[in-house]
């Protein structure tokens, strides 16, 4: 599904390098972890999958589906079922988060060739899958994150996800700043989407999210490349050694 | 006002001097360049396509009762309420009310009392195929407890001035909503001046949407003349190609206990030229009182251009008062956003757009009125912002 290859990319601005070469293949229906220390690329990679302005792939490609990734803008690749959980979603004042998830349901559709949905269709799905995040009608009424708790924001944007349904799920930092019973209500929902038709990449600084949403590899980045791979007992051995060994060997 | 000495083709035509850009209220409205041609006073009333100007106001489906104005004169036929006799009060020093003086052909006149649950709307209509000056002035009373709700609406065809005065004046303890929407011709010049003044408690909800005239300038005065008086003042700019729209408000805090708002939110393209200058001022004996003021602009090309000119006067020593003003483009981590969740481009500007504008509707408590400002802001951005 997706196949990154030998990608390096710096920041636009700067000559600053933040992803060294880096390899991944992830098929569909799997469930990817990426973990590392800051500063190791791992958000660099979400947005870079996402279409984020300010950083330049220098080297290197990604294909999705059989399609050059980088080529396309960021609101096509949505609609082709590319999906960024962000570290931290935006706040948008004036545009209520049920007008933006029905208009971005119903772009996303028009561009896929599919009928629109209409608004009592709309509604009633939208309300069952935010019931299962615990997302209260008033909250679907306030402007697109504005004033919601950190947890809030993180179940938004799961909300969004099981919304869009999309192919390709990227999770950057979603258990960060949850506490425990916030981090098990996010988890259970990205389970709720695991499927055979669904992939999905975890990216996150401790293990601990891990233990609800069990990957199918780990994958340890380390200063742009991933320097290791294993199965989710990697997880754990990281948890109890840390990052300390990885920090010298892709240099 | 100074000495009159015309200068100009124009203001030999008017018989008066007219404003320009070293009177410093003036300064980036200079009338002297702006008015590029004479505009002499209609003469006859004859006016076709008056119907169809009517049915395209934006609150044409607002169940409201109409007065209208065609060219400057009130039009008993295209109107359900009848026009009352006021004498005008404002004697105000200033070049729009002075033009107006002299050219003023009628207005609405309207006493209320009670509680008038139907808006009023009073519609401007222009309809002249030559330059012309159109000066209505309006007399508005709405006496103590009663309250209502006064559509303004500017419309027309083809190039022409339109100067209008309102003086509106709250009892105590009334409350007025009153809507303003310029959407002159694209060839008009809309000069206006509103004066209010404000008694005990009264309440105050004022909206402006400036989008049509090529020139416009919109003076307001709001005079707070009693204790525990409530306003809110809001506006906002559309505006695109080579418009130019410069407001300039004055809130005149007199007594004590008193609360202001003012929120303007200026959409600029193209060339277009917005200027906001707000002043308020807190006289000595009102004392408590919490005035703030802000104005945003949103430049959607590199061309257009937003001045503002916030002002505070105080003069009391026990006040919470305060002014921002900001201007940039369309926030790019909104618009990747937005963008990320598979909305195209120019749709996710146009929402961030829509959302923009639109906090300065929230002024407007009447359903039906909102909607039909949220419609129109949609069409304008349909209609200006062409896809991609």
């Amino acid at each position: 599904m997706l196949e990154i290859k030998n990608l390096h990319v710096k920041l636009a601005d700067e000559d600053r390098v933040i992803i060294n070469g880096l390899n991944l293949s992830v098929k569909v229906g799997e469930v990817h972890a990426i973990m590392g220390p800051n500063g190791s690329g791992k958000s660099t990679l979400s947005y870079v999958l996402s279409g984020r302005e300010g950083y330049e792939v220098t080297e290197g490609s990604v294909t999705y589906r059989g399609e050059d990734l980088l080529a396309m803008a960021p609101d096509v690749r949505a609609s082709k079922g590319v999906f960024l959980a962000f570290q931290y979603p935006i706040e948008i004042p004036g545009v209520a988060t049920m007008q933006f998830l029905k208009v971005a349901l119903n772009a996303q559709r028009k561009a896929r060739g599919e009928k629109e949905m209409t608004t009592p269709d709309f509604m009633r799905y939208v309300k069952e899958r935010a019931a299962r995040l615990n997302i209260s009608p008033d909250m679907l009424k306030r402007p697109v994150n504005v004033g919601f708790s950190g947890g809030e924001k993180k179940r938004a944007e799961i909300l969004q996800m099981a919304v869009l349904e999309p192919a390709l799920c990227v999770l950057d930092e979603t258990d960060s700043g949850l506490d425990i019973d916030a981090m098990r209500v996010v988890a259970d929902g990205v389970n709720g989407l695991r499927s055979p038709d669904r992939a999905m990449i975890v990216i996150t600084h401790y293990q601990r999210l891990l233990d609800y949403i069990v990957p199918d590899f780990v994958h340890v980045l380390s200063q742009g490349r991933i320097v290791k791979s294993g199965d989710k007992a990697l997880a754990l051995e990281l948890e109890a050694n840390g990052y300390a060994e990885f920090a010298g060997e892709a240099a | 006002m100074n000495v009159i000495v015309p200068k100009t083709a124009a203001e030999l035509n008017y018989g008066l001097s007219l404003p320009h850009r070293k009177m410093e209220d003036w300064r980036w409205t200079d009338l002297r360049q702006l008015i590029d041609r004479p505009y002499p006073p209609r003469q006859t009333v004859v006016a076709k396509g008056v119907e169809k100007l009517i049915k395209s106001s934006p609150f044409a489906k607002v169940a409201s009762a109409r007065m209208v104005f065609v060219n400057g004169h009130f039009a008993a036929e295209h109107s359900q309420l009848k026009n009352d006799e006021l004498a005008s009060k404002v004697k105000i020093e200033e070049p729009v009310i002075a033009m107006n003086a002299a050219f003023a052909t009628d207005g609405a006149r309207l006493r209320i009392s009670g509680n008038a649950d139907t808006p009023i709307e009073l519609l401007f209509v222009s309809t002249d195929a030559a330059p012309r000056t159109i000066a209505t002035r309006n007399v508005i009373e709405i006496e103590k407890e009663a309250s209502v709700t006064v559509i303004e609406t500017h419309m027309g065809e083809g190039a022409y001035l339109a100067n209008c005065v309102t003086e509106i004046s709250l009892g105590e303890s009334a409350k007025l909503d009153r809507i303003k929407v310029e959407l002159e011709s694209g060839e008009a010049i809309h000069l206006s001046h509103t004066h209010v003044t404000l008694a005990r408690n009264s309440v105050l909800n004022d909206f402006t949407l400036t989008s049509g005239a090529g020139v416009n300038r919109q003076n307001g005065t709001v005079e707070f003349q009693g204790q525990g008086i409530d306003a809110k003042v809001s506006g906002a700019f559309m505006l695109g190609g080579e418009q130019h729209a410069d407001t300039r408000l004055v809130i005149d805090h007199q007594q004590p206990h008193c609360t202001s708002r003012e929120l303007f939110k200026c959409v600029m393209d193209d060339h277009a030229r917005g200027i906001f200058q707000g002043k308020v001022m807190v006289r000595k004996d009102a004392q408590k009182t919490d005035g703030k003021q802000s104005s945003h602009a949103l430049l959607l090309s590199e061309t257009a251009e937003f001045d503002a000119k916030p002002e505070l006067e105080i003069f009391a020593d026990d006040v919470v008062c305060g002014h921002g003003a900001t201007s940039g483009d369309l926030n790019h981590d909104h618009l990747f956003y937005l963008m990320s969740r598979g909305i195209p481009e120019a749709e996710a500007k146009s929402l961030l757009i829509a959302a923009f504008v639109g906090e300065a509707f929230d002024v407007v408590a009447h359903e039906g009125i909102k909607e039909a400002l949220v419609k129109f802001s949609r069409k304008w951005l349909t209609q200006h912002r062409r896809a991609g």
